[in-house]
């Protein structure tokens, strides 16, 4: 039995598609790096949504920040105390942190002190109490402070130098790993009492204290109670949290696709430019084709394969160096884009998320707006007698 | 066989001033016969041919072969009509001179998707019975145009039909070469064949084998 695709169309289309070697070439450049720029864009936007996501879920339900004149200030411990009485209050912790400046690297780490007696807030903390040697100075360091410390030949200890001018000696006892990067990446996990004597906080204050609330619906009336009894402080909820996170990813994003859809937009007139107008020769081939025997619909299918080949090659092209620059590049340039904020941090490694949904929208965007501009013209031509299109 | 009634054609150009092409035109082949319409340059010959062909449509009239309208015939049954039937040598060849000799002669059957045997069969055919086995690789383009002339009659032949239509077959050729294609004529006069020819070249007025010449003259025939 033959086959129901004639294999001598597709021999046909490709074999044009070589003829005209030099516009082929010109096609696929194009379409495989818009293809490219745009399954980048998505893939680094799905792996930054899922770090933020898992980031946000590991997030404190509330953050009680004292404030003074509009500015973030250290709270009084005993506030803990007071918030633990709350109905519905399962735990309270005072947290000391805050943002190191390393200047050699021209990078901002996150010191967090935690204390080995104390319920800990996050997971990642209950296993690095374990590895956390709290009877010497010592420290365990995210993956991109290890990097940078490695660079700068850190690798075995760490000089702070303290508000007062001394130095600080701490050891690197070891890496701290979280369930996302970008929650451990930059962060110098260590003593209460050491980032206390790092950042000068007296034993009677922290930086805020976290709160961790038995019923989730109950967030809300926790927090208002928190707040009619200091209301001198900022009380934070998760929610409150994950909308500024995702009004930065949002707004860096929008940006960033308003000006993509415009050169989407413009490649895509430029493509439809060069394939709307059918050369002399192409016209008269159609005529030639016509004029022996061939239909409209043999010559569209032709046209058809010709698209689909072109487009199709171009979108495997375009994906496969879009994963490269991605997650084996760590998508130089582009990442800065979604994470401008990060000249002061360290960098992170994207994760691997393989979302299909994105692949079949960067397909529709691509292969059939392309194979219908290249069909569009020739239907045009197919359908004039072939007598005029000759002449 | 083939019929032509009251047939009249006119061009628009310059999309306003109409031009003429033929006017009432009654004219009528029958199988196996050869015949050629002389007339000079812009006097309708290739126009009738056209008609003939269904590559274009009379503005009246009508034109029948076998018992069909092929005029009033849709495209594509326009172009599967021309398939199965016509076999067009075009004055300027009308061959894709970026193709191979065998890829412009098989043209006409990639529609067909035959099976890769009976396709080679019918290539070898042509190309034996046109001369030129020994050029099936080469680009057209690179022809002389007495081999450029023998692969468009091999295409025109390669579906086997029933009527030849050669519009100035020999405007393009020296007289050996012009000599060698009327040979090729009577080649496929004797395997019965319906041969229409539009030419103004005198060498095809006297030739024994042409049944009938009708002479055109500005779109009529006299």
């Amino acid at each position: 039995m033959r086959s129901r695709v004639n294999f001598y169309i597709v021999e046909y289309a490709i074999n044009s598609l070589i003829r005209q070697k030099y516009k082929t070439f010109f096609v696929v450049l194009v379409l495989s790096t818009l293809v490219f720029l745009l399954a980048s864009l998505f893939f680094i936007t799905n792996s930054i949504k899922y770090e933020l996501s898992a980031t946000v879920n590991s997030l404190p339900e509330i953050i009680v920040q004292k404030t003074k004149a509009g500015r973030h200030y250290d709270i009084d411990v005993s506030a803990v105390d007071e918030i633990l009485d709350i109905a519905g209050v399962e735990s309270v912790s005072a947290r000391v942190w805050g943002y190191y400046y390393f200047e050699n690297a021209g990078v901002n780490f996150t010191l967090v002190g935690i204390d080995e007696y104390e319920e800990q807030y996050k997971n990642s903390f209950k296993s690095a109490v374990q590895k956390l040697n709290f009877k010497t100075s010592s420290m365990l360091v995210g993956i991109g402070v290890k990097k940078i410390m490695r660079n700068n030949y850190y690798k075995e200890y760490f000089n702070f130098i303290k508000p007062d001018g001394k130095l600080k000696k701490m050891n690197i006892g070891g890496e701290f790993s979280a369930d996302t990067e970008l929650e451990s990446n930059d962060v110098m996990l260590m003593s209460k009492d050491d980032a206390r004597e790092i950042f000068d906080i007296d034993e009677s204050k922290a930086t805020d204290i976290v709160v961790r609330v038995a019923n989730v619906n109950e967030i809300a009336t926790v927090a208002s109670k928190i707040k009619r009894l200091h209301p001198d402080s900022r009380v934070i909820t998760k929610d409150n949290l994950k909308i500024s996170y995702q009004n930065i990813f949002d707004y860096k994003s929008g940006v960033f696709l308003s000006f993509f859809t415009i050169s989407l937009f413009t490649f895509f007139i430029i493509i439809y430019d060069k394939i709307s107008g059918l050369s002399s020769e192409q016209k008269r081939e159609i005529g030639i084709l016509k004029a022996i025997g061939w239909r409209v619909d043999d010559v569209l299918r032709e046209k058809f394969y010709e698209g689909l080949i072109i487009s199709l090659f171009s979108y495997i092209v375009g994906i496969i160096l879009a994963f490269a620059f991605v997650y084996i590049f760590n998508a130089p340039l582009m990442q800065s884009i979604f994470l401008g904020y990060s000249k002061l941090k360290t960098t992170f490694e994207l994760p691997f998320v393989f979302d299909i949904q994105t692949l079949a929208l960067i397909f529709f965007l691509s292969v059939p707006i392309y194979i219908a501009a290249t069909i569009i013209p020739s239907w045009r031509s197919a359908t004039i007698e072939a007598d005029e299109v000759m002449r | 066989m083939i019929e032509l009634k009251d047939i009249t054609k006119e061009y628009s150009s310059n999309g306003a001033h109409i031009v003429r092409a033929l006017k009432g035109i009654n004219l009528s082949v029958k199988e196996g016969e050869l015949v050629v319409l002389r007339g000079a340059s812009g006097s309708g010959k290739s126009t009738i041919l056209s008609l003939i062909a269904a590559l274009s449509k009379p503005t009246t009239g009508e034109v029948v072969v076998d018992g069909e309208r092929v005029s009033k015939l849709q495209d594509n049954f326009a172009s599967e009509y021309r398939r199965e039937t016509i076999g067009f040598v075009f004055q300027r060849y009308n061959l894709i001179p970026t193709l191979s000799v065998k890829e412009n002669i098989i043209l006409p059957l990639i529609p067909i998707n035959l099976d890769a045997k009976e396709l080679e069969d019918r290539l070898f055919r042509v190309l034996k019975m046109f001369h030129i086995e020994h050029k099936k690789e080469q680009l057209v383009k690179n022809l002389s145009g007495g081999e450029q002339q023998r692969v468009a009659i091999a295409r025109a032949n390669i579906n086997n039909p029933k009527i030849i239509l050669a519009d100035e077959p020999t405007a393009n050729l020296d007289e050996k070469l012009s000599l060698h294609f009327i040979e090729m004529l009577r080649e496929l006069k004797l395997q019965g064949k319906t041969i229409i020819i539009a030419t103004h070249d005198p060498l095809f007025f006297n030739l024994d084998f042409v049944d009938r010449v009708f002479e055109i003259h500005q779109g009529e025939i006299i």
